[in-house]
């Protein structure tokens, strides 16, 4: 036993050297920059909390997220609770439906939003021609088409998170219950929903820190008008040459990032969505 | 930044144009060898070694193909080899390629104010002025850290059905959404952006600079639900093609593709239209040496600057060539007399002052 461990531990040695060179440096080298350039010091950091516009940025990048998480928490759950009551045929095709979006690029899809959402887009021009509407609503280059667009991309992960918290679940408790007369209502509130925290915690955990960090999405179907950390550090590493600021920032989302996931992981909830199956 | 831009863009519409068959493979090639981008159009990273320029635009994504049928006989015709990197010379990729000391471009299609602020920064050699003819360009085109190879505008760009026909007559009627109704376009990268809604609000081109943030923000906020701001140009195109918007402050270049697709729908105005140089500059250290001061002035040349006018549509930079141009080019032509009669142009010393903290700014304004 005791062999084999140390070779499992070798077998992990070549990742995380290619993990090191490839993530760890670089990202030191973020660090550094951000106490060094122009000179050496935390003024950097003391200047991005005095910063206005940052915190603007900020305060749009946790709306965004938060709104995006919420949504696609709630969306997933209800997809990946009909999943694992299909039939095992039917389950394989609706599976395959989620990932297929999961496997088209993150730029496809954005344009495809917009064809779909734009003024004369297929949306807005079938409820124009059903008479729903007579004046095409605003549906992307603002707000709404960014949470749209994001919600769609991190729907597969959740999905497929919580899929697999959710058909693990033990449904002799679901006879059980309803063998001492609840309802179906009551048997999802107290049982399925309770069951479910830990993979409810995980896809919200995800979701949340994956939008924390969107380019693309809000960069296109936001039009310049919803600006999140990620576009505004592009920015200013490429076009404005504002490296300190970009370098700080950088740091501290992940500093953030890192707090968020450290702190959650700490919660039963999470801790249980980690916790081997005990072997029946 | 918008210089960049822009000829990240010039590239793609001879690119696409070259995919449609407009154009055949020899003037395609021509035209790149006029803008200096010649032989090999290839992506990734270019390596560099003394017998070989290595210029880094902004566009290309196709190109291996072209490195290898057309690259060669340019190659044979200059004695040296030119190879293209399309990685986008950003001041920010230049500045890490210096500090590292891990130069590989030799010129950057940046823009004059750009190269200003590289100067300033000693991210760039100064232009050698003894190898590159000063007289081919203007004096304010030929920059200590960059000379001028092409030139563009700003112009107010409409579509003729939205306006039911009327034409507007300047700036101003960008924000008359009683007169011209629906939504409207501009660049959320801020060169020649706020001159545009200064002049609307009644500023006379002599007055533009020092420009007055704060008047142009409070002009602007009204309007910026309607605004739908653009990074690239073929997203203007793309905008208006879809009917999203009735008037913008775009490109010449992509007003020009706009109406020859659709001649009686889209045009524009050249009336007080916003020039902007774009320039060569040499990061320091590129790997060529002196050698790339003959690329550079051979792109000086009217021929070639002519058939960059032909099929991308970018203005000269050599006024010699204006005498070469046939009516059509002329029309056109930002540099042509008539065109040029309301024309400001794009003041580069008060960008590379001022550029970093009017782009926050402006980002933070159109977000906010």
């Amino acid at each position: 036993m005791r062999n084999f461990k140390t070779t499992a531990l070798l077998l992990t040695v070549p990742a995380s050297l290619v993990a090191i060179g490839l993530y760890a440096a670089p990202i030191l080298q973020v660090l550094a920059l951000s106490l060094t350039e122009p000179k050496f010091g935390f003024a950097n950091y003391q200047s991005l909390f005095a910063n206005a516009a940052v915190g603007r940025v900020v305060m749009t990048t946790l709306k965004v997220s938060v709104t995006t998480t919420v949504l696609t928490v709630l969306a997933s759950y209800i997809v990946a609770f009909a999943i694992i009551h299909m039939s095992a045929g039917w389950r394989r095709i609706s599976l395959f439906l989620v990932l297929v979006p999961f496997w088209i690029s993150v730029l496809v899809r954005a344009f495809s939003w917009i064809t779909i959402l734009r003024r004369r887009g297929v949306l807005n021009s079938a409820l124009m021609e059903t008479g729903v509407i007579s004046t095409p609503l605003d549906l992307v280059y603002n707000l709404l088409g960014v949470t749209i667009g994001m919600v769609h991309y991190m729907m597969p992960f959740a999905i497929l998170l919580l899929y697999a918290n959710l058909s693990d679940i033990d449904r002799r408790i679901m006879q059980a219950a309803r063998s001492l007369g609840a309802r179906p209502a009551t048997i999802f509130w107290r049982v399925w929903l309770p069951l479910s925290l830990p993979g409810i915690a995980l896809a919200t955990l995800f979701v949340f820190v994956f939008s924390l960090g969107f380019l693309v999405t809000p960069a296109l179907l936001g039009a310049g008008k919803t600006l999140m950390i990620a576009e505004y550090i592009s920015v200013q590493i490429s076009s404005t040459s504002r490296w300190d600021l970009a370098t700080s920032l950088s740091t501290m989302l992940l500093l953030v990032v890192g707090i968020i996931v450290f702190a959650a992981m700490r919660s039963p909830a999470l801790r249980a969505a980690f916790v081997a199956r005990p072997q029946q | 930044m918008t210089i960049s831009h822009f000829a990240q863009d010039a590239a793609q519409i001879a690119l696409e144009k070259f995919n449609r068959g407009e154009i055949d493979r020899r003037s395609f090639l021509f035209a790149l060898g006029g803008l200096g981008l010649a032989a090999a159009f290839k992506p990734g990273v270019a390596q560099a070694d003394a017998s070989e320029i290595v210029v880094c635009n902004w566009g290309g994504a196709a190109a291996d193909a072209f490195a290898k049928a057309y690259g060669e006989p340019f190659t044979k015709k200059s004695g040296m080899k030119v190879v293209i990197d399309g990685a986008g010379p950003a001041i920010g990729a230049i500045r890490a390629m210096v500090e590292s000391g891990k130069v590989i471009w030799d010129a950057t299609d940046g823009g004059m104010i750009d190269s200003l602020t590289l100067g300033k920064g000693n991210l760039v050699e100064k232009i050698d002025y003894t190898i590159v003819d000063k007289s081919q360009v203007p004096e304010n085109f030929a920059g200590e850290f960059g000379v001028s190879n092409y030139v563009y505008s700003n112009v107010l760009a409409y579509d003729a059905d939205a306006t039911k026909g009327v034409a507007p007559t300047g700036w101003a009627d960008f924000f008359d959404t009683a007169k011209f109704p629906g939504k409207r376009t501009m660049c959320k990268w801020i060169q020649g952006q706020l001159e545009f809604v200064l002049m609307a609000d009644g500023v006379a081109p002599a007055d533009l600079y020092p420009l007055d943030v704060d008047r142009a923000f409070k002009k602007l906020k009204p309007m910026l639900a309607d605004i739908i701001f653009w990074e690239g140009g073929a997203q203007t195109q793309q905008l208006f093609r879809e009917g999203e918007v009735a008037m913008g402050n775009i490109w010449h270049t992509r007003a020009n593709l706009l109406n020859k697709e659709t001649p009686d729908k889209f045009k524009w105005i050249w009336e007080q239209n916003i020039l902007s140089a774009s320039a060569w500059s040499v990061p320091k250290g590129n790997p060529a040496g002196k050698k790339v001061f003959d690329f550079i002035n051979s792109t000086l040349d009217p021929a070639g600057q002519l058939v960059l006018l032909q099929i991308m549509g970018n203005g000269p930079s050599n006024p010699k060539t204006l005498a070469l141009m046939t009516p059509a080019d002329a029309l056109v032509n930002p540099t042509t007399k008539e065109n040029a009669a309301s024309q400001i142009m794009l003041n580069p010393a008060y960008y590379a002052e001022h550029e970093t903290e009017l782009q926050n700014k402006y980002l933070d304004f159109i977000s906010s």
